[in-house]
């Protein structure tokens, strides 16, 4: 018999906003606990929530993103349970009016192309904060009252690899509308997993078990293939998969009971009345998405007009951050193909080379433009142009003001290198004669002594067309 | 609609995280026997089952959002008054099992 | 002598013309606190006023709340004072924070003195239901009748001529009934017409902001200190706040009255009905329109049913904060959940869980298309029915209780099947976010019973007018039935 898995993701993914979802304590990380809060945070008796503007559009954004239908009237529902991380004993969350509905987005797998279809996109709040020690717990609720989204698929991804690449795909576009920083290692993208299989072809569902935050693309992909596989074999025995939670144990490369479900929560939804109902005109639904940063498809086209190669667009767009600096560079007027090269070979090696991210490195992208404008004009040879990077990338200053201080910017007088070729020559005859008698190295020789004399000064590519001449003409 | 039984009960109290005594059980189960008759009662109102279920008293939609600014938040020290167990600037709590 | 027995206009003139210092009267309503034995206080803030009345800032001596003592319900958040909620739970609680109404009467002059009992979370009519045990009611010297709830404690302050004004909750008839039975005149105006922020939540879609005067004029006059939109409660409204004051002699004739006949035909006391359509007459006499309407019984004997499903099933979850870690009363116990159950087995009383049970098994998912849902579309059906009155009619009137003030001894706790339409239809009012206003009618063996206007949704102007017409025919206002009198 053969099998087929069935699989859905609930990714909860933390807004960056300024302000909470429904108080404007500030949304801050790694801050001192219980500093970051306002009365709503904590649940007190009379404390009323408030819908956060930004919250809204970011939903919006990524909603089209994600081709939903977008609801024009925002309504928010209680999520009834009781959990220590919980401070008002309810969540607010979207239950029966999602903000976003029907949507789908396209992966690329080894496969080919695939469209996932998307359940729904709601905004809820986030819970505390727990910080577990031998035999205590303590709260921090500067994490409470953060704004969330979740996104549910719909049970169509078939695979560990088309699960890892939805979840980025999804994060691309998070980090690329700038709703969020999208780092799962942070918590700031979580993502649960549904995972059942079935006999292949069948229309019916398998028993569902839940893996819960699961950190990490490729832990995905190994968790869901694990489960997969663990599932399968359940099934071709002839024996029934429980219903369950169950974690991913990243050492052993395993998934692990966590607990039964036999007694499912009753969240008991119902609608929050202090939440008046929120009536979103066209025009503010339209000004969300027109307002809305470039997605990284849509800057790859943008790049590829630019000239840019394919290799290169990629490159660029894996990282939102980098596509952001390399933006910024082409905005200060470089030359977009040559400053993608410098980007791709310079500035990605320097990265990697420091263990930084984009974020840290610390030639800015106008500093960047300058020396590609400078590489451009033909003003320095490329040892000269490494050897410039590696001073901004120390000195962290514009490479005009480094080359103004040094006086090293390159001697392309003709008569200037003249004169040093032929004081070369005069100094070092027998070359002449070698050259004669077909020795082709000795142009490199003279070239070499010609810069050194100039100390480095000396336009390379015009020296040694000078130096050829000046051999012929002998 | 089933009859309340006193055991649906207890595990609906439960849930919500506290406990009553026997005689109170007996007392609501009493209680919902009235009450459940009565909701049937009201299931047969004409028109009830079409109706759309109401949460606001009134049309009350607005197209109201708050900006996106942090206001100063209160004090840690004020935050953590009312609690009765506080170990270095958060509420403690028997250790949580996730 | 004193002043606290008199109208708050009545005092507000005293103060003005210098005959009296806000402090005086505060330490006379103090003093008047203090002896009460209606059981009305779960805090006096003596220190808390004195200072207050000692440091007041007399560039507001023409607001009318100027220097005057007043009372509030137990349930308003109130910064540095404690606030139970007549709940064990809530033991030791002291907010950090002020309710959005106490920051506009206190912007205005007003000084709290004390915090009132009331049955407890807000939930129960019966005054007895708070963890300090009945309120009295002062209009009867044997203290064997009931004030009514959930708002005893104000309502009885103020009947007892203690403060002139004393601010309630109203999520049933909580203000509305106990004004009925004490004498004085309780509005809860609209939804949304004055901010809920720091009113402790018994169920949002209900609850509303109400209090007890002395008179109509005083009612209005207090409507637009508190009236108007406010930044932290996102359910309140934007529409412009009027001058209450305004409209409230301008003549009624050729304005329309409803009396709902099957809620009259419910009364059997047969001196309240006499009164009640004397009254009627009174009024036609000042040129206004008076039909009797149908609303089918059906719906009217499903008011109380549907009320308690759907204020039961909001208040599981606007309680479920309540437990036990962030403040309040703390049980130990090995585990959260241990602390949670124990704390709120102990916090709570036994009319409090009853109604949570009923309001969680309401919203199971087994359960709530034939309980919540279904109480949530009948509530669609009596807010249509009574508004489609509303459309014809500039107010509904009727008598607001179908009797005087019950005995302590009879049991209002428990959910009865025979329960009479006249008892709890008020409550179609919070339903419909509609104002209403109860004021007094006439005595019966000593004992006060009232009427009760409901106006369309913003329409306090006309609520007022009207009502200062029955308050002009009646003659009754600023009654006060003095502890020793």
């Amino acid at each position: 018999m053969e099998f087929e898995a069935v699989i859905g993701l609930e990714i909860h993914i933390e807004l960056k906003t300024k302000s909470k979802m429904f108080s404007s304590a500030p949304v801050t990380y790694g801050l001192e606990p219980n500093t970051q809060i306002e009365l709503y945070d904590l649940g007190f008796p009379g404390v009323m929530p408030s819908v956060n503007k930004q919250a809204v559009i970011s939903a919006i954004r990524v909603c089209h993103a994600l081709n939903m239908k977008i609801d024009d009237t925002l309504m928010f529902d209680r999520k009834n349970y009781f959990y220590s991380d919980l401070s008002k004993g309810y969540q607010i969350t979207q239950q029966f009016r999602p903000i976003g509905r029907e949507g789908h987005l396209t992966i690329k797998t080894f496969e080919g192309e695939k469209d996932i279809g998307i359940e729904r996109l709601h905004l809820e709040e986030d819970a505390c904060k727990q910080l577990h020690y031998s035999d205590y717990t303590l709260i921090d609720y500067n994490r409470s009252g953060i704004p969330l989204i979740e996104i549910v698929s719909k049970p169509e991804i078939r695979s560990g690899e088309e699960a890892a690449k939805y979840v980025e795909k999804i994060r691309s576009i998070v980090t690329f509308l700038d709703v969020s920083n999208g780092k799962m290692e942070e918590g700031s993208l979580r993502c649960d997993t549904n995972v059942s299989v079935r006999e292949k072809g069948s229309s019916d569902f398998g028993i569902k078990v839940e893996i819960k935050n699961v950190n990490g693309l490729t832990n995905i992909q190994r968790a869901i293939d694990y489960e997969i596989r663990r599932q399968t074999e359940i099934l071709q025995k002839g024996e029934i998969v429980k219903e369950e939670t169950r974690r991913y144990d990243e050492n052993k490369k395993i998934t692990v009971l966590m607990r039964a479900k036999n007694d499912p929560v009753d969240y008991k939804y119902f609608t929050d009345a202090n939440i008046a109902p929120i009536k979103l005109s066209k025009e503010f639904i339209q000004e969300a998405i027109s307002t809305s940063p470039e997605l990284a498809e849509v800057k790859k086209i943008r790049y590829l007009s630019m000239g840019l190669n394919e290799y290169d667009s990629d490159l660029l767009i894996s990282d939102v951050d980098l596509s952001k600096y390399f933006d910024e560079a082409v905005r200060s007027g470089a030359n977009p193909k040559l400053l993608a090269n410098w980007i791709n070979v310079n500035v990605r090696a320097s990265l990697k080379r420091l263990n930084i991210s984009i974020n840290e490195f610390p030639i800015t992208p106008i500093h960047l433009a300058e020396l590609i404008k400078i590489i451009e004009k033909g003003k320095i040879s490329n040892v000269q142009a490494r050897d410039l990077f590696m001073k901004m990338l120390e000195k962290k200053i514009s490479p005009n003001k480094i080359l103004e201080e040094s006086d090293s910017t390159q001697i392309s007088d003709m008569s200037t290198i003249q004169k040093l070729i032929l004081e070369t020559i005069s100094e070092n005859e027998k070359s002449v004669i070698d050259y004669k008698n077909g020795n082709e190295r000795v142009v490199g020789f003279i070239v070499g002594q010609v810069l050194k004399k100039s100390a480095g000064k000396a336009n390379p590519a015009l020296t040694s067309k000078l130096v050829l001449e000046e051999l012929k003409r002998r | 609609m089933e009859k309340a039984s006193k055991e649906v009960l207890q595990l609906t109290a439960s849930k919500l995280m506290f406990d009553m005594t026997d005689e109170e059980y007996d007392r609501l189960v009493k209680e919902f026997e009235v009450l459940i008759k009565q909701m049937n009662i009201i299931g047969e109102i004409k028109g009830v089952d079409d109706a759309e279920p109401m949460t606001f008293p009134f049309d009350v939609t607005n197209s109201c959002l708050r900006e996106d600014v942090c206001s100063t938040s209160i004090k840690k020290e004020e935050a953590l008054k009312n609690a009765k167990d506080v170990k270095e600037g958060q509420i403690r709590l028997p250790r949580v099992l996730k | 002598m004193g002043y606290m027995h008199l109208g708050l206009l009545d005092i507000h003139e005293a103060l003005i013309k210098n005959k009296v210092t806000p402090l005086e009267l505060v330490l006379e309503a103090i003093e008047l606190a203090k002896k009460g034995t209606n059981n009305c206080f779960e805090y006096i803030c003596e220190k808390e006023a004195i200072e207050k009345a000692k440091k007041l800032d007399d560039s507001k001596k023409d607001n009318i709340l100027y220097g005057i003592p007043i009372v509030v319900k137990d349930n308003y958040s109130t910064k540095d004072i404690p606030t139970t909620a007549s709940s064990n739970i809530l033991k030791d609680y002291v907010p950090i924070f002020s309710s959005e109404v106490v920051n506009r009467l206190e912007e205005a002059g007003a000084i709290i003195i004390g915090k009132t009992t009331m049955d407890e979370l807000g939930m129960g009519g019966s005054g007895s239901a708070g963890h300090l045990g009945t309120t009295y009611n002062p209009w009867d010297k044997t203290k064997t009748h009931r004030i009514g709830g959930s708002s005893c404690g104000s309502a009885s302050a103020i009947a007892s001529g203690i403060v002139p004004l004393a601010i309630g909750s109203d999520t049933g008839d909580s203000v509305r009934k106990p004004a009925s039975y004490g004498a004085s005149v309780g509005l809860k105006p609209t939804w949304g017409r004055i901010s809920r922020f720091g009113l402790f939540p018994f169920a949002a879609s209900l609850d509303h902001v109400g209090y007890f005067t002395r008179s109509v004029y005083d009612s209005a006059a207090i409507l637009n200190v508190l009236a108007g939109r406010d930044e932290k409660d996102y359910s309140s409204s934007f529409k412009p706040v009027e001058d209450y004051t305004k409209k409230l002699n301008e003549p009624v004739a050729g304005k329309r009255i409803a009396v709902i006949k099957e809620i009259v035909d419910a009364i059997n006391d047969q001196d309240i009905l006499a009164t009640f359509k004397n009254n009627l007459e009174q009024l036609r006499q000042r040129g206004v329109v008076i039909d009797f309407v149908s609303i089918d019984y059906k719906l009217l004997k499903a008011i109380y049913p549907t009320y308690i499903i759907v204020s039961s099933a909001e208040a599981t979850s606007n309680n479920a904060n309540l437990d036990g870690v962030k403040f309040g009363l703390r049980e130990p116990g090995k585990t959260y959940e241990e602390i949670l159950k124990n704390t709120r087995t102990k916090g709570f009383s036994k009319l409090i869980k009853r109604r949570f049970i009923i309001g969680g098994y309401s919203l199971l998912k087994e359960n709530r298309e034939e309980l919540f849902v279904r109480a949530q579309k009948c509530r669609r059906l009596i807010v249509d029915a009574f508004n489609s009155v509303l459309d014809k009619f500039d107010a509904i009137y009727c008598p607001a209780t179908p009797t005087v003030a019950p005995l302590i001894s009879s049991n209002l706790e428990a959910f009865i099947g025979d329960y009479s339409i006249a008892d709890d239809y008020m409550a179609f009012a919070n339903m419909g976010g509609l104002p209403s206003i109860t004021l007094p009618l006439g005595f019966k063996d000593g004992l006060p019973f009232g009427g009760n206007l409901t106006a369309k949704a913003f329409d306090e102007s006309n609520l007022f007018n009207l009502a200062q017409a029955i308050e002009d025919s009646t003659g009754l206002k600023d009654l006060v039935a003095k502890e020793d009198e």
